[in-house]
């Protein structure tokens, strides 16, 4: 089960009947690009990762998630005609992505990121459309009902929500913006729906903004105990680390963790390069939050390495690193380029929100098999090596060595994030 | 004779039905699980040997390895237990064990007799007590140390005999090489296997365990390491 | 009748080691449908996440991840009038097994033969005609030029991210390397290795003694890596186990980190594990194989159909197979007469090790290729063993593969147990170095490999017998070498020395650890006469049998052989994809 704000529900396994779906081909001749396209768009929306569950057909849907209030069960989107969407017309199908409507007029609930889809085009649609009817085989199989509880069962209450809180405009280019810059944009305020996690979030589980001409668009927020980084303006990677890291998970100083690491593997990864630099361009192009006023005090590269060199009278802090970490992160806190992150500088390791990487600490963290880079990289979890009181020294010290510059963590926030990993 | 080990030493050494059988540890749901690295050993009941044959690995082991001079003694590390452990868990079963068995091969050509390790400690144990109580009329626990000393040295150079006793596959240097090698081993490995309690004989020779991570070391040159070890489970020493 | 019968594939694969990997990754991108079977488990790197591997007892002492003598063990015997008696525990050599073989756990020393080595019957024809040789001794020629392998090395190499001093830049020798390998047409990929207290100590000397000390060119990779497949490697970081051991952060080169995360993304691969095969089986005719039969975890049998077998599942179970499956007609020592089984070697080690009581090696601190070595005493560079009446060579060298504590050597006199032993640990641990050999080994009339009449695996299948035992020819050489080490040795003045080597009447004592390089049983060369296979591992009997290995070299040099292994391997997939596929059939006329 996944929690409806873990939009990118985890596939445990990758899906056998995925490898099928390049060689499906129901299309006419003419049909073929069209399909081709929208399989293509498909990616770039990642409708598998809530459409498609382990062990079941690919897009039959079936997949449980967790909103908080109630299990939501994603539908059969194969183009079955009982029990996918094989009855559905073009106009239908855009009516659900865009706004949220089913062809039966019930509302859909935002675990679909309708109010991020409304910007994708007509003509990128009909490509979806054409795939999803053409492309897609058929599963005669229909998933389980949602039960969410009262009164969100009530799915008329979506229309109110909707008036208040959705935002269905199309797609609209800001002054000034090359070609390249609108392209990113579309693909990440549109299909990329890069907002449902990356956009804070109100009490009513709204994004707080849509699109870049609000400041709170791509600010990060907080997603299933992890804290979520700002796209804005990504002031310490290039344009290449970004699409570096969205191509193959990773890049010269950072690795994705978490729910990241399966859009890596089934939407960004597929992109093409061009894409990708569009995305990236748009996401530099936005303007960056004022850097938070540190009243850490960084302990600098230089003492820090030359402290865990020595081994001697060192902080419990210190020698846990010697203990657990030094292996791959070296003790100059740099890793490996492309293959070990560093922790010098991370953004992982300088968020307010130390929940990231308390997670990475206990749990572990991997990196997708993609194409341009097929090495699955593996960091062990150290949950069962390190106490709730060891887990707050190591990451307080992580935090503030070599030229890190944020806050400790306590013992009590360890432990809290321990009990959160326990219960999945 | 004191040492400063002796009050846990002789506990241990005299302990019989003083053991608190050891149905299964309390693994408390805490980071680091003890497993068997929590054991005490006077409280320790074996899995593998009955109570008379503990009692002979208790007293060899502490031969052995003796708490006598620098360094952890063999029960002061736990290595029965190691021993004991290890002989439950399937020590041997990887040895090709499909006869015909030639006993008396050359020893150039290995291990040929008909035994696991099993076997190895339980007939060797069986006899080394026949031959304490032809020597001596006292089991070989009971024994002063430096006799205890001899008949080990006479099984490691088979200046004893263990065919006059009926025992025609296995010679006393098979058996005291089993013995001495898991001794060893029991005193070397992680802690996690039972032995080496507390990383006290890494902390001796100064090994640094499992920490596994020296890029910054390999170009220090005959420079002291000064950093204790970390056993597989992160305890530090 | 097999209990179930498998898809049809173009290659099957038996055996997913380095041999095995290689073959898939290059016949599965080639497009073929491509079915790896291996024995053993899966292991995938989970099993071997930091700190795990760094566990001594587990893995070294118990051998976690070898075959076990119960389901692979070989008989041994020194000469056929004895009966040989099965290895019951490994001493010797011990087998990998499961995804990945040995190349998981391996040393990681790659380095390659040199041109002499690959001709050493012509070398001896010339140098030795004046000097009388073993009259039992079978030396022959690699069936291929230095030309013809080079680029495979090179490619190889890459895979690896090997990690040293170039020594021969095509024919250009260079500072730092060694002057007597072989002409490299590209550099090493990566720098050395750091070098370890002992490796200075020894290198200097060796230096002064005027022979060329280099460092061990490494697998365990110098820097982060992205080999020729898209595959990458990380920086060693010296963590101490190495040999025997998994690698616990992504720095050896193993089928795992170089190979199989990339073949695994093609559709047209697959492996199963647990998968113990037991024959190849051939058409009526007996000239090509129709498929493979192996027993799977449940204790079926199973046909795999095939067009293309590849055995890679080791050297001696290569030979093994080809015995039990009837491919190649069985060596007769006595007649000479028949190839496979024919030509095994192995090869030797011994040296001193020294001890100093106010030296700190921090011998932990090591990776698994670790040293310094120099190839001055090798077939072509030295003149002594002519004079002598003995061919072959050895590294000599200072390695610290681990500096984990079971085993620790300790000074002469030391008691093996008691407070001595206990002091001595506490006195000399971390206070020793070694300066070793590691020797060629020749091939020899009686020295062969059969099926055991006796003894049986858990499969009933008779077990490989094995006849071998040390020839004067390598005795002497160890003489020889023994002069050579002590004579290091004294320069450095140690405090204490111990010495380990063979001598002119020893036996073979399969106790001791030598190393897994066995080699030969089934041959390469250039006629079916007296070889198993032609020059690209392919069966002179079954045309669509490749059989990759150690098994193919007719003696052993004393470079360490994944080197070679890897490099005849992709020479031999190059020519299945570019001559084999469009004209099945021999690819060299006998």
């Amino acid at each position: 089960m996944k929690k409806l704000t873990s939009l990118f529900a985890a596939l445990a396994w990758s899906l056998g009947a995925l490898g099928a779906l390049g060689t499906l081909t129901m299309a006419h001749a003419a049909d073929q690009d069209l399909v081709a396209r929208g399989q293509y768009l498909a990616r770039a929306g990642d409708c598998m990762a809530c459409h498609s569950a382990a062990g079941k057909p690919a897009y039959a849907g079936g997949l449980a998630i967790d909103s908080g209030h109630g299990i939501i069960y994603s539908t059969n989107i194969t183009p079955d005609k009982e029990h996918g969407i094989g009855n559905y017309s073009e106009a239908q199908f855009a009516t659900a992505v865009r706004h949220g409507v089913r062809a039966d007029g019930t509302q859909l609930y935002p675990a679909m990121p309708y109010p991020s889809y409304a910007k994708v085009s007509d003509e990128d649609i009909h490509a979806l459309y054409t795939y999803f009817m053409q492309g897609v085989a058929p599963v005669a199989s229909t998933p389980p009902a949602s039960s969410m509880s009262f009164p969100f069962n009530l799915r008329w209450g979506m229309k109110l929500w909707n008036v208040f809180f959705a935002n269905d405009k199309p797609f609209k280019e800001q002054d000034g913006w090359s070609a390249e810059i609108k392209r990113g944009a579309y693909l990440v305020e549109g299909l990329g729906h890069c907002g449902s996690c990356h956009t804070p979030r109100g009490v009513a589980m709204n994004e707080k903004a849509s699109d870049s001409s609000q400041a709170q668009f791509l600010s990060g927020g907080e997603l299933n105990g992890w804290a979520v980084p700002s796209l804005r303006g990504m002031p310490h990677w290039s344009a290449q680390d970004i699409v570096d890291y969205l191509q193959t998970g990773r890049n010269k100083t950072a690795s994705v963790a978490g729910e990241m690491s399966l859009v890596v593997e089934h939407s960004t990864s597929h992109l093409t390069r061009q894409d990708l630099q569009a995305m990236a361009a748009y996401l530099k192009s936005l303007s960056a939050a004022p850097a938070r006023s540190g009243s850490v005090i960084a302990q600098g590269p230089e003492a820090t390495t030359r402290k865990l060199t020595a081994a001697r009278d060192l902080t419990l802090g210190e020698r846990l690193y010697l203990d657990n970490c030094a292996a791959c992160h070296f003790v100059n806190g740099k890793g490996a380029p492309g293959i070990f992150p560093a922790l010098d500088g991370a953004s992982v390791v300088n968020a307010d929100n130390p929940s990231a990487l308390l997670h990475v600490i206990l749990a572990g963290a991997r990196t997708p098999s993609t194409e341009k880079a097929p090495s699955i990289l593996v960091m062990p979890g150290f949950a069962h090596r390190l106490s709730d009181q060891e887990t707050a020294a190591l990451a307080s010290f992580v935090r503030q060595g070599w030229s890190n510059q944020a806050g400790k963590v306590s013992e009590r926030e360890a432990g809290k994030l321990r009990a959160g990993l326990d219960k999945h | 004779m004191t040492s400063k080990f002796s009050p846990s030493r002789r506990a241990v050494l005299a302990a019989t039905a003083a053991a608190v059988p050891l149905v299964s540890l309390p693994l408390l749901k805490q980071a680091k699980a003890d497993g068997l690295e929590g054991i005490e050993l006077r409280h320790y009941k074996p899995v593998f040997f009955n109570d008379a044959q503990w009692l002979f690995i208790l007293a060899a082991c502490d031969r052995l390895i003796p708490a006598e001079g620098r360094g952890p003694g063999a029960l002061e590390t736990n290595v029965p237990v190691f021993i004991d452990q290890q002989l439950h868990a399937g020590l041997g079963n990887d040895i090709y064990q499909q006869g015909p068995h030639q006993p008396d091969a050359p020893a150039t050509l290995g291990f040929q007799i008909p035994y696991a390790p099993q076997d190895v400690y339980r007939i060797g144990i069986a006899l080394t007590q026949q031959l304490s109580q032809q020597q001596h009329g006292k089991p070989f626990e009971q024994l002063e140390a430096k006799d205890k000393d001899a008949l080990l040295t006479a099984l490691q150079k088979n200046g004893v005999d263990f065919a006059a006793l009926g025992e025609t596959a296995m010679k006393p240097s098979q058996f005291f090489g089993q013995l001495l090698g898991d001794t060893k081993n029991g005193y070397l490995a992680d802690p996690m296997y039972g032995g080496n309690k507390d990383m006290k004989a890494w902390v001796a020779i100064g090994f640094p365990g499992a920490r596994a991570a020296y890029t910054e070391w390999v170009d220090q040159h005959n420079v002291k390491y000064p950093l204790g070890p970390v056993s597989l489970s992160g305890k530090r020493a | 009748m097999p209990d179930i019968t498998n898809d049809d594939v173009d290659v099957v694969i038996v055996g997913l080691g380095w041999a095995g990997s290689l073959m898939a990754i290059e016949l599965a991108q080639a497009g073929l449908k491509v079915r790896a079977l291996e024995r053993g488990p899966d292991r995938p790197p989970e099993d071997f996440a930091y700190p795990k591997p760094a566990d001594q007892y587990g893995y070294a002492t118990r051998n976690k991840v070898f075959a076990t003598p119960r389901d692979a063990a070989l008989t041994v015997r020194y000469n056929t009038a004895q009966q040989a008696l099965p290895t019951r525990k490994w001493g010797a050599f011990a087998p990998g097994t499961g995804v990945g073989g040995s190349g998981l756990h391996w040393t990681a020393v790659l380095i390659r033969a040199t041109p002499t080595d690959l001709k050493l019957k012509t070398y001896a024809d010339q140098a030795y005609k004046h000097a009388r040789l073993d009259p039992e001794m079978r030396i022959k020629d690699f069936p291929f030029t230095w030309n013809e392998i080079e680029p495979h090395y090179d490619f190889f190499d890459k895979v690896c991210g090997l990690s040293g001093n170039t020594g021969n830049l095509r024919g250009k020798l260079q500072p730092g390397g060694d002057p007597f390998e072989g002409p490299r047409s590209n550099p090493y990929p990566l720098p050395a290795l750091h070098d370890t207290y002992n490796n200075t100590l020894f290198a200097d000397v060796a230096r002064k003694l005027g022979y060329h000390p280099f460092p061990n060119p490494s697998a365990n990779v110098s820097q982060a890596w992205t080999n020729p497949y898209g595959a990458q490697i990380a920086p060693c970081n010296y963590c101490g186990f190495c040999s025997k051991y998994p690698c616990l952060n992504y720095s050896k080169a193993s089928p795992q980190t170089t190979i199989l995360d990339v073949v695994k993304r093609l559709p047209n691969f697959d492996y199963k594990v647990n998968a113990n095969v037991i024959r190849v089986d051939l058409h009526a005719d007996k000239k090509t194989a129709r498929g493979v039969t192996y027993v799977d975890e449940n204790m079926k049998e199973v046909f795999q159909p095939a067009k293309i077998v590849i055995l890679s599942s080791f050297q001696f179970a290569n030979v093994r197979l080809m015995l039990l499956s009837g491919i190649g007609k069985p060596y007769d020592p006595i007649t000479e007469t028949g190839v496979i089984g024919r030509n095994y070697a192995f090869l030797s080690n011994g040296g001193a090790t020294l001890f100093f009581k106010d030296k700190h090696f921090n011998s932990f601190a090591t990776a698994g290729a670790t040293g310094e070595m120099f190839n001055d005493i090798s077939p072509g560079n030295f003149d002594d063993g002519i004079k002598l009446g003995f061919i072959g060579g050895a590294k000599i060298h200072s390695s610290q593969a681990s500096g984990a504590p079971i085993g620790t050597a300790l000074p002469p006199g030391t008691p093996s147990w008691g407070r001595g032993w206990k002091e001595g640990m506490i006195d000399w641990y971390d206070h020793s170095m070694k300066i070793s050999i590691t020797t060629t080994c020749m091939s020899y009339r009686g020295h062969f490999l059969d099926l055991d009449p006796n003894y049986k695996d858990p499969w009933g299948q008779p077990l490989l017998r094995m006849t071998f035992d040390w020839r004067q020819n390598e005795l002497k050489l160890q003489r020889y070498l023994r002069d050579i080490v002590l004579k290091i040795s004294r320069e450095l003045n140690p405090d204490h020395m111990s010495e380990s080597f063979l001598a002119l009447d020893s036996h073979w004592d399969i106790t001791k650890y030598v190393s897994t390089h066995n080699v030969g049983g089934a041959i390469m060369g250039d006629s079916p006469r007296d070889s198993a296979l032609n020059k690209y591992l392919q069966s002179w009997d079954v045309h669509n049998v490749f059989v990759p290995g150690g098994n193919a070299f007719p003696q052993n040099f004393q470079a360490n052989p994944t080197a070679t292994i890897g490099a005849i391997t992709l020479m031999a997939a190059h020519a299945i994809k570019t001559q084999y596929l469009k004209n099945p059939g021999p690819l060299v006329q006998a």
